[in-house]
């Protein structure tokens, strides 16, 4: 079809006819055209288009037709009824150029910077303020839509969420270990404590004083006084509303984000917010005050902080299997300092008094031989 | 002066094989750029149907650009993010928490979410019409024909404050209304409408709506009537009656919807039978309510067959990487398959209802358009670019506009 003209010789001549709009009235003028290869230009009655400057308008319906515009004239076309001027038209295909390049690009980047100010700056703050103002039931409510949640994510069958662990002796140990630390505190907490079915060595808090341990953090444990070091910790964590701001600012980004990419992200957002909330990535500042509520808590109570620190070396030795601590306790780089600070909490001739008796800690760690959905 | 009225067919060339190449191509190329291709996705497939619209033997260009969506975008994300942001904020101030636990929440606190819900919804319902009218107007203004521009003239607020006015009556009137609210509606940006020089009008009157709202008022009295049934039934503890009415229900709730879709159809015709172009420009609209539910009903299924067999066959091809997931890199292998199969069904599945569902039902509207009087055309001359800078990102943004 198309003859690609050999080094030297002249391209034949090419006459065609189509339709001419003007762009100044709807009427069609018939035209006929002729490629002036001297010039070249594609002319005819009152055109005189330079083929270089000749663009194809694209992705047209009906392969029989061709329309072409002039570079730099938005309104006029040629409309062809054959496409063996296609050869003749060295840059029929380049696009149009990108006019009012600056705006463009001062837009772009005003909608990048404030996106990134309403992520990193808006988000938080607004987090921040509205955990302190959010109402109790609120909180309540928004730790159970999220342990839901996280229960349909953690689940590999997809048939039903993980489940509680609820064997009656079982608990009665845990709510004795609760007792135990809950007792010491200066202002009560509403707490509920769940054991999740799962392997996972992890436990997290939720808003609304949701504390959540793995039962592979209870297989984990020798001792009942380190489950109760964790505990501890994240007793911690709801006294300072950590889960309530960083559930607040998840929520914030993933609906910031969720605007931007639209549908085509809307199943992967609910996932995300699941994800990001096990792996609860508090600020090492957060991490460090909790540690520290821990110690004086633990202290309180006649248990020795040092547990705490023998359960931060068990999740270190445990290193890439212990997944869900990544985020937890291995992402920052102090994880030494908190085993030492751990450590050096513990008062001189401290004398701590035992925790559970032995058949309680056997029951304990037996809670998941009974379980409930609910 | 002629008398013969010399009118123009509308033809609709578009065919199937080309549409879905280009929707199937440029989807995975919108799945690739974590969908900022979706931009140039609908740009290239509007080129191609505006193409596809053949009157009098020229064809309809689409001039709008991938970019400017892009960028109109970019602008109403900054504008919503904020506001939307400062109205939850002011929700949770007011102590109405959008997250309850269905299961479990008293019924105050499920008062309080319904409450916050709504609040949300018609603080952002101003902006869903604001951007219903500015992208109607994006298209015209980057529709031609002939070489001449369509347009559009501004004003996007007129509409959102009528369309809330008109939307208030028909829901408080359960529907009686409707025909008012759609006419004047169409009306208000019927007469804002211009091709080249020439502007349209909308002549007609609302209450000859009605006809077309007939099926729509038979499903709605054939509802009422069973919830009588099925009260009556329960208060005379007849089980038949309860049964009955139960029937009832189904039919009439059927009823509605293809009521619903014939009113859609048919007023549409009505109105676009009654618009004038100039002076003396007429068109002529015959769509069929039937072809449009057989296109509906036959293009969904085989759309839902073809979609159950590429998700079978993306199913068969993980089942075999199973065996493999004992080990960590084949449980990643898994995963990419699954996810690359996923997302390869959900295009195919969308492209496939573009050629089987969308484009029938919008070549059959157009093949069933007629310009009368199309001489007066050739007198029309060019009008002025129109260059708004947020194109149709707000429409963008929240997610409206349907298929193309
Ligand atoms: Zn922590």
């Amino acid at each position: 079809m198309s003859r690609v003209p050999h080094g030297g010789t002249r391209p034949p001549p090419l006459e065609t006819s189509g339709d001419f709009f003007d762009g100044e009235t709807a009427f069609a003028r018939p035209v006929n055209l002729r490629i002036d290869t001297d010039r070249r230009l594609l002319t005819g009655d009152g055109i005189d288009w330079p083929v270089d400057d000749i663009r194809e308008v694209m992705d047209q319906a009906g392969g029989d037709l061709i329309v072409l515009r002039l570079k730099g004239d938005p309104v006029a076309r040629l409309i062809l009824r054959h496409g063996d001027i296609r050869p003749r038209l060295p840059n029929r295909r380049r696009s149009a150029p990108l006019v009012r390049r600056g705006r463009l690009f001062g837009w772009a980047l005003a909608a990048v910077t404030s996106v990134a100010l309403i992520l990193f700056v808006l988000v938080p703050l607004m987090a921040d303020q509205l955990a302190e103002y959010i109402p109790p039931s609120g909180e309540k409510a928004l730790g159970e839509v999220t342990l839901t949640q996280i229960r349909e994510a953690l689940d590999d069958t997809g048939l039903s969420p993980v489940s509680f662990c609820t064997a009656p002796k079982g608990e009665q140990a845990l709510r004795k270990i609760e007792a135990r630390l809950t007792a010491q505190m200066a202002t009560p907490v509403d707490l509920s404590v769940h054991v999740l079915n799962h392997e996972m060595v992890n436990a997290f808090a939720l808003p609304g004083g949701q504390i959540v341990l793995f039962r592979g953090l209870i297989d984990e444990a020798t001792t009942p006084e380190e489950l109760a070091a964790v505990f501890a910790h994240e007793i911690g964590h709801v006294i300072s509303r950590d889960p309530t701001r960083h559930a607040l600012r998840s929520a914030g980004s993933i609906g910031v984000l969720g605007l931007i990419f639209g549908d085509f992200a809307g199943g992967a957002v609910v996932l995300l917010l699941a994800e990001q909330l096990i792996e609860a990535q508090y600020s090492q500042g957060a991490e460090g005050a909790a540690d520290v509520f821990a110690h004086d808590l633990m202290i309180r109570a006649g248990l020795s902080p040092a547990a705490l620190a023998v359960m931060f070396e068990r999740f270190r030795a445990l290193g890439g299997d212990a997944e869900g601590f990544i985020g937890h306790f291995l992402s920052h780089p102090g994880l030494g300092d908190r085993i030492a600070a751990a450590r050096d909490a513990v008062p001189a001739g401290f004398r701590p008094r035992p925790l559970l008796a032995a058949d309680e800690w056997r029951a304990l760690q037996d809670i998941c031989s009974d379980g409930t959905l609910y | 002066m002629s008398t013969t009225q010399d009118s123009m067919d509308i033809r609709y060339t578009g065919e199937k094989g080309p549409l879905f190449n280009l929707a199937f191509k440029t989807g995975l190329l919108t799945v690739v750029t974590l969908g900022i291709y979706r931009f140039w996705q609908k740009t290239r497939i509007r080129k191609y149907i505006w193409s596809s619209v053949d009157a009098g033997g020229d064809t309809f260009e689409y001039t709008g650009t991938g970019i400017e969506k892009l960028l109109g975008f970019l602008i109403a994300v900054v504008f919503l993010a904020i506001y939307i942001g400062i109205i939850q904020m002011v929700l949770f101030y007011a102590g109405l928490s959008v997250m309850v636990d269905p299961q479990r929440a008293s019924p105050q606190e499920m008062i309080a979410q319904t409450i916050a819900l709504y609040i949300t919804f018609f603080a952002v319902l101003p902006f869903i019409l604001y951007a219903v009218y500015r992208a109607r107007r994006y298209k015209m203004a980057r529709t031609r024909w002939r070489g001449i521009r369509f347009g559009m003239e501004k004003g996007a607020w007129g509409f959102v404050w009528r369309a809330m006015g008109y939307g208030f009556l028909a829901v408080i009137t359960l529907g009686i209304l409707t025909p008012l609210q759609t006419f004047r509606l169409e009306k208000y940006q019927a007469d804002r409408s211009y091709y080249g020089s020439a502007r349209f009008t909308q002549t007609g009157k609302w209450t000859e709506l009605y006809p077309a709202m007939k099926h729509m008022l038979i499903g709605i009295g054939i509802l009422v009537l069973s919830f009588a049934l099925i009260g009556g039934g329960a208060v005379s503890e007849n089980v038949g009656l309860i049964g009955f009415g139960g029937f009832a229900a189904f039919v009439g709730y059927v009823w509605v919807i293809i009521g619903g879709i014939h009113y859609g159809v048919q007023s549409f015709a009505y109105l676009t039978a009654n618009k004038v172009l100039g002076d003396d420009i007429h068109f002529t609209a015959a769509p069929r309510t039937g072809f449009v539910i057989k296109t509906y009903i036959v293009g969904g299924l085989l759309v839902g067959l073809l979609a159950s067999v590429a998700f079978g066959i993306v199913g068969t091809i993980a089942a075999a990487f199973i065996p493999l997931l004992q080990n960590g890199g084949g449980m990643i292998a898994f995963g990419i398959v699954m996810a690359v199969g996923y997302v390869v069904a959900l295009v195919l599945t969308q492209a496939l209802s573009l050629i089987l569902i969308t484009q029938p039902i919008l070549a059959h509207y157009i093949e069933k358009l007629e310009i009368v009087n199309a001489d007066g055309l050739n007198r029309i001359a060019q009008r002025e670019a129109e260059t708004g800078v947020d194109a149709e990102g707000f429409a963008d943004a929240l997610d409206i506009g349907g298929a193309i």
